[in-house]
This record gives C-alpha cells, structure tokens and sequence, in this order.
C-alpha cells in the first residue's frame, strides 16, 4: 500500500524510502528525496529520454515510473561509481569526444547507451546503439559528437 | 497533482475484486502506465485506487506450434529479444520495436495498448493484420475476442469495468509487415501507419491502417485486390489506390488528410512487398 516505506537499493545503496505519495514519479523521489540530482527532468512525457536511470539493469523512463511500482528494484543513476563499467565505459565515451555542450540531456544519453551494453553483454552494434539512442534528444550539440561516442563504444576493443 | 493509494493485488481474483469493490471509476489497473499516467496526471481520470498489475503471473512469451501467445504485463522490449517473433512475426516485431524508445518499451506492455485504445496506436494495426485475439479475465472466468471487435472507438472498447485482459494470442504465423511515417522516428507517433499480413492457411491478405479515426481499422477493400503470396504489381497498386480512395482519414494536428492520403498509397505499396513468407525455421 502507498503507505509502506518503499525499498530501493540507489548505485549499491539501500534505501528505504518513506511517505512516498501513490502519484510520486520515480525521476522525483531520486532528485528530491534521495539528493540525486544527476537525473534530469525534461518533457515529463516520456519524449526526449533525460530522466532515463537503470531499473534491474534496464534503461527505463524514470518520469514514467512510478515509485511504489518499483519496490526493491536496483536503480542506477549517473552518479554511479566505475564498479558499473558500462556506465563508465559510455561516461568516458562522452568524455573523450566532447559529446555535451550544456550537459542537461548527457546523464539520460549515457544511461541509456549504458542499458543497452548491459542487455547485450557489453558489446552492442553502431546501428543498435544509435537506434537507442533515438529515443533521447539533444537540444545543443547537433548529435555529432554524441554519435562519435558511439561509434567509439561500436569499436573499441572490449 | 491528482492523488491516489497504489497497491499491487498478488493474483488476478484480488484486483477483479478490488476493481469490483470500488464500484465503477473508483479503481484503474496500471499494467506500464505509459499512456495511464498522463490522464491520471491531467484529471482526466480520478480513481482512489490504482491497482498495479506487475504481481500477476502474465509477464510471459508462450509458444504453441507456432502460436504466440503474449502476456498482458510483458514489458515490450522483452519481445524484441525472442528470436522467433522477428522470423515467424515480422510485422509484430517492426511495430513493436518502433514504439517509443527503447527505455519506453521497458515499461509499455501490449496490455496496456490495447485496453488504453488510443486512435493513434501503432500496435493495433498489425493486430488487427494478424488476427490477434484476447483472452479476458473476469469474475465469470474468462472469454476470447478478437481486436476488432474489442477496439470499438477511440479509447473505447469492449472491457468490463471489473475484466482485465490476460493475454494476447496470435493464431499463427504470417509472413507480415509494418509500415510507417513520422515527424521523429522514436518516441512519436505515426502520421500513417499500415500493417499488412498474408495468411497461408485461407490464402487472404489483411490490410489495416492507422493514423485513421476513430481506431485503426481494417481495409478488406484493399485486402481483395491482392491474391496469392506474391501478388503482381498491377494488384498492389489496386490495393493502395484503394486504401488511398477509402480510408477515413481527417486532418488533425499530425497531417492532413490529403497527405494521409498519398502517404497511405506509398505505405500500402512497401509494406505488401515486405510482407513475404519467412525463411525456414532453422536452429
């Protein structure tokens, strides 16, 4: 019931999270109970991917999912450490070609590249990567440098 | 914000008798609540309770002598990764794999496409290509009923206020496809759509469009001009002027209707040449 405290373990750590409201959008329990402000809100529908987080490994909305639905999943947000190595793999990505200007949307981009290595056992194809990545706007960069970035995660030696 | 109690029923009896016991627009089942969540948000519905469906046993992917039968709860991203939907159900894999985004699909199930009926919807037309039919559950037990007679309008269908649908069954494999146009190609919505089916066993083709009001729906129109698994080009462009002359398009916000109309032509065209017999089923 919404009145139960709601169980989450958040980058290896357990929380337990408590009055959460039935309607609370997990993207808002992590940025503004748990401080996780990395997780970026953007159209709030499910159209431009910035809110997107790991859930039990897999690239999910987190603007679109509500909290109580969500008891005891493992989350990961960008504020991971390198022991989840697709998430620093796609991080140092973006960071060896410039792949951001302002940086608002980078946090969903790399969560979601990041979802994808981990489905498919850390090597995935340009043309998946790129597919997924469709689902996350950019509103500075023009997409060169994003799609540079994976392409280097399409070919690097892994 | 609109406010409402979440619980999670641990079987199907106890969410038809919540639904039951809080009397009609009292209780809404939430299966991914991609498409829920906005009415929820904007008033449009206002239930106390809302009972999340991700406790029943119905994240499940069967198959039955090449029946495919899908769990109503089945995030669909989990169909993309069974290698036998792509070979035997082309046309199922194309329209579900162009829904959203991939981190959209991980929470969006066919359940809840179908029960939500939007008149945009991109997986009711290849639905409706395959014959797919839906098992209800209910307090009298359950009943089947094909798509096209459980989609009735937009967002109206046949479910009872106290059914749930339990799953979705494809009768058999069809050489088949999925067409579409769009402004963006994730995370949008098609402009048009067309799926269209050839099914071995009567030898008939299914046409049926989307991006038509009120629902997508059938075109047997277009479906009679084309005969046989590989129908000459004189026929196919019968069966897409067709489409083109009887589909009831509108101009809305997306497109108008006369571009509709040329788009569904060009669509019906690419999807019939698809839509061929699958490769033999190998390893």
């Amino acid at each position: 019931m919404t009145d139960a405290a709601v169980p989450l373990t958040v980058n290896g750590h357990a929380h337990s999270v408590r009055d959460v409201p039935g309607p609370e959008r997990l993207l808002d329990t992590l940025r503004w109970r748990l401080g996780l402000k990395g997780t970026k809100e953007g159209c709030r529908s499910g159209a431009c991917g910035a809110c997107v987080v790991l859930v039990d490994g897999r690239a999910t909305l987190s603007c679109l999912t509500l909290t109580h639905d969500v008891p005891g999943a493992q989350i990961t947000t960008i504020e991971v450490g390198p022991e989840d190595a697709a998430v620093a793999r796609v991080r140092a990505a973006f960071a060896q070609e410039g792949a951001l200007q302002c940086g608002y949307c980078t946090p969903g981009f790399v969560l979601t590249l990041a979802g994808l290595l981990h489905e498919r056992g850390r090597r995935a194809a340009r043309e998946e990567l790129l597919e997924a990545a469709g689902g996350n706007l950019c509103r500075c960069t023009g997409y060169a440098a994003i799609v540079r970035a994976v392409e280097r995660l399409a070919t690097e030696d892994r | 914000m609109a406010t409402f109690d979440l619980s999670a029923p641990e079987s199907p009896e106890a969410v038809v008798a919540a639904l039951r016991a809080a009397g009609p627009g009292g209780a809404t089942p939430l299966a991914g609540g991609t498409d829920l969540l906005f009415d929820l948000d904007e008033g449009r519905v206002a239930p106390a309770h809302v009972l999340s469906l991700r406790r029943l046993p119905w994240r499940t992917l069967d198959w039955v002598a090449g029946a495919l039968t899908v769990g109503s709860t089945l995030p669909l991203r989990a169909l993309e990764d069974d290698p036998q939907v792509r070979t035997l159900y082309p046309g199922l894999y194309e329209a579900v794999r162009n829904v959203g985004s991939v981190a959209l699909r991980q929470r969006a199930t066919m359940g809840g496409n179908v029960v939500r009926s939007a008149p945009a919807s991109d997986l009711i037309p290849i639905l409706l290509a395959l014959d797919a039919e839906l098992d209800l559950f209910g307090p009298q037990g359950s009943r089947r009923l094909s798509v096209d007679r459980f989609v009735i309008g937009s967002r109206r269908t046949e479910l009872r206020p106290d059914e749930l649908v339990r799953s979705i069954r494809f009768p058999e494999p069809r050489p088949s496809a999925f067409c579409w146009q769009r402004v963006r190609p994730s995370n949008d919505i098609s402009q048009v759509a067309v799926a269209t089916a050839y099914s071995p066993s009567d030898r008939t083709w299914r046409v049926a469009v989307g991006g038509v009001q009120p629902r997508p729906r059938l075109l047997p129109e277009a479906a009679r001009e084309l005969t046989g698994p590989d129908p000459p080009p004189a026929a196919v462009g019968r069966a897409a002027a067709v489409a083109a002359a009887r589909s009831p398009f509108v101009s809305d916000r997306r497109a108008s209707e006369e571009y509709r109309r040329r788009l569904v032509a060009s669509l019906v065209e690419r999807a019939v040449g698809l839509t061929r017999p699958a490769p033999p089923r190998s390893a």
